[in-house]
């Protein structure tokens, strides 16, 4: 199986690592990791715990691996940690705001560590407080800031320098749920929109799903597996069908497609139908089919869906394989 | 007839632009270093921080040059053909402000990264943690040397204003200099790492008294004792080795910058000071830079 994910036709890889291995005293946090990362977003899901944290900051060069080799951008980390630092970006999972600084001045301090000189630290922080959505606020103490708003802070501090690869530890962390959307549809911009590779973490499987061109998937400081988001969800062959009412609707749909020779089964409010027989499988007959039995019956469709595997399927797989 | 608008286009849209592409130039680490520098120097002021955070630092330097306000006053009215007080003393005379500087301040550049873990930002861009910590100290040893160097500097403008010998005026200046130097490295050494370490501003405050004012007074205690009481001249200069201030004042005294001190410092003890302060300089430094490269990787 490949272990490499992202657009790799004719682009080194974004992150190469080889044999990687981190061990505190008896805790062995990441065990013999290898994995290549190329453009595009990349998810990395495990549980907490599972050496996602570990992972980066190896990267990063900010912790030394026990064992191992990797490299970023084609720098190698042990020796080139300077000139990857000054390519990449890092949201880390924590707090990291001083209270009493504006997200403006910050920004633009964060900037000039970075490389960029004063003007330009100016225009950039901007341009990233606009990207990320931080108004009239950043010029606010960010003491004073809602949990979405640091979020927003500490991610325009990771692009500040427009690095051509961009950490991003939990971003989620914290939010409510329309955060989290406005939050995730950023980083799936950051991929596409900006050009800029990101390695995205995450303990929640679906959220990856939507934005991840891949997906890696760590247990317990091992490679679980590494593939396309694609991969993951691939379609079952399964439709979901669910109609206006209560159980007793769905029942009847349920049954009534049952004698048509669909096997069916209930899955929440939804009827779950496992792939058609072959005489129903061609042109989308039992498309069909499931139409005309909701209209005999007079029941609202409201959904008629392919099922698709979830990530938390495939995890749960590995994980009881593992 | 000028050109009609495109199809589509209204006068005062703002145009989305699209995320831009950085493509200047980038500097090198000695440029992020000196803005590190420049930015660390400027908040041990206040300067670029809220206006509270600009009263303590102000008001500390101008209580420590009220006193060589009234010396140049005097000694330009009555005509002195000295000053009262030798530019190397004035700043052992203000002691306490210098410290209390030192410990109000320091926690600034080296706590707050700390506590609010933002030094993670910093140690995941170009700068190592060594060199994080060594310009976080610079910072803090040209804050502390200006605040020594103005009131030398008020004093010595009275002195030549007055009519003293130049060229005497300007050496004894350029040697009082050359010792504030070393002091502001220890003491912005000292300061530096027990804010780095108490990450509460009030611990770390406390803490820095205790090391640069208490710990003096308790040196010149102990040297007055080992002298007047236990007659031993090497005890009481042994004993001076213990503070940055003692060792500030014993090689003030060794070079003859007019500093008094129980025991004239001489001999074999001129190099044990220098020693030992180069060693509390470097224990400093060390300790910071492994502080710094903890906090970091966690």
């Amino acid at each position: 199986m490949s272990r490499v994910t992202g657009e790799l036709i004719g682009h080194p890889p974004v992150i190469s690592t080889a044999g990687l291995t981190k061990h505190y005293g008896t805790v062995h946090a990441l065990t013999e990791l290898t994995v290549d990362v190329g453009e595009g977003v990349t998810g990395l899901v495990g549980a907490n715990g599972a050496g996602k944290s570990t992972l980066i900051k190896i990267l990063l060069g900010l912790l030394e691996p026990t064992a191992g080799r990797a490299s970023v951008l084609g720098h190698d980390i042990e020796h080139e940690g300077q000139d990857i630092r000054r390519l990449v970006g890092y949201m880390p999972e924590h707090d990291c705001l001083p209270p009493d600084v504006s997200a403006s001045d910050f920004v633009v301090h964060m900037a000039r560590m970075s490389g960029l000189g004063a003007s330009a630290a100016r225009e950039r922080a901007a341009d990233v407080l606009r990207h990320v959505g931080l108004d009239e606020e950043r010029y606010r103490p960010m003491g004073g800031y809602s949990t979405g708003m640091k979020q927003r802070a500490k991610l325009a501090q990771a692009l500040a320098h427009d690095p051509r690869l961009v950490f991003l530890d939990e971003p989620t962390n914290g939010l409510d749920p329309a955060a989290r959307t406005d939050m995730l549809r950023l980083v799936e911009r950051i991929g596409s929109d900006f050009g800029i590779a990101v390695l995205v973490t995450s303990h929640l499987l679906g959220e990856l799903e939507q934005v991840s061109d891949h997906v890696i998937v760590l247990d317990g400081g091992h490679l679980l597996r590494s593939s396309a988001t694609g991969e993951f969800t691939e379609r079952t062959g399964s439709l979901l069908v669910e109609v206006v009412g209560t159980e007793t609707e769905r029942d009847r749909l349920g049954e009534a497609l049952a004698q048509r020779g669909l096997t069916c089964r209930p899955r929440g409010a939804m009827v779950a139908i496992d792939p058609p027989p072959p005489e129903l499988a061609e042109g989308g007959a039992a498309h069909d089919l499931i139409r005309d039995v909701a209209a005999e019956l007079g029941l609202g469709l409201m959904r008629l869906q392919p099922d698709r595997r979830h990530l938390e399927d495939v995890f749960l797989e590995g994980g009881t394989r593992a | 007839m000028p050109d009609a608008p495109l199809p589509g286009s209204r006068p005062g849209v703002i145009h989305d632009l699209g995320y831009r592409r950085f493509e200047g130039a980038r500097e090198g680490s000695g440029a992020i270093a000196r803005t590190l520098f420049t930015t660390g120097l400027r908040h041990a002021y206040g300067l670029g921080r809220s206006g509270k955070s600009k009263v303590m630092p102000f008001l500390l330097l101008a209580m420590s040059l009220l006193p060589a306000a009234i010396v140049v006053g005097v000694v330009v009215l009555t005509g002195l053909d000295e000053l009262p007080v030798s530019y190397a003393d004035y700043t052992n005379q203000t002691q306490l402000l210098v410290s209390l500087f030192a410990a109000a301040q320091a926690p600034v550049l080296f706590s707050r990264d700390l506590r609010h873990r933002s030094i993670v930002l910093y140690l995941a861009r170009p700068l190592g943690a060594s060199a994080f910590a060594l310009v976080r100290w610079l910072s803090l040893t040209v804050a502390l040397l200006l605040f020594t160097v103005v009131p030398t500097a008020v004093l010595l403008a009275g002195a030549l204003l007055s009519g003293l010998d130049t060229s005497d005026q300007i050496s004894a200046a350029l040697k009082a200099v050359a010792l504030q130097v070393l002091l502001a490295m220890l003491v912005a050494g000292v300061s530096g790492l027990i804010s780095s370490v108490s990450l509460r501003r009030g611990f770390a405050v406390v803490g820095s008294v205790m090391a640069l004012i208490v710990l003096t007074g308790v040196v010149t205690v102990m040297q007055n004792i080992a002298y007047f009481e236990g007659d031993s001249e090497s005890v009481s200069t042994g004993v001076g080795l213990a503070s940055p201030w003692s060792l500030y004042a014993g090689l003030a005294n060794a070079w003859d910058a007019g500093v008094e001190t129980v025991v004239p410092v001489d001999g074999a003890w001129v190099p044990a000071y220098v020693i030992v302060a180069a060693l509390v300089v470097a224990g400093c430094l060390l300790g910071l830079v492994a502080r710094f490269r903890k906090v970091g990787s966690r």
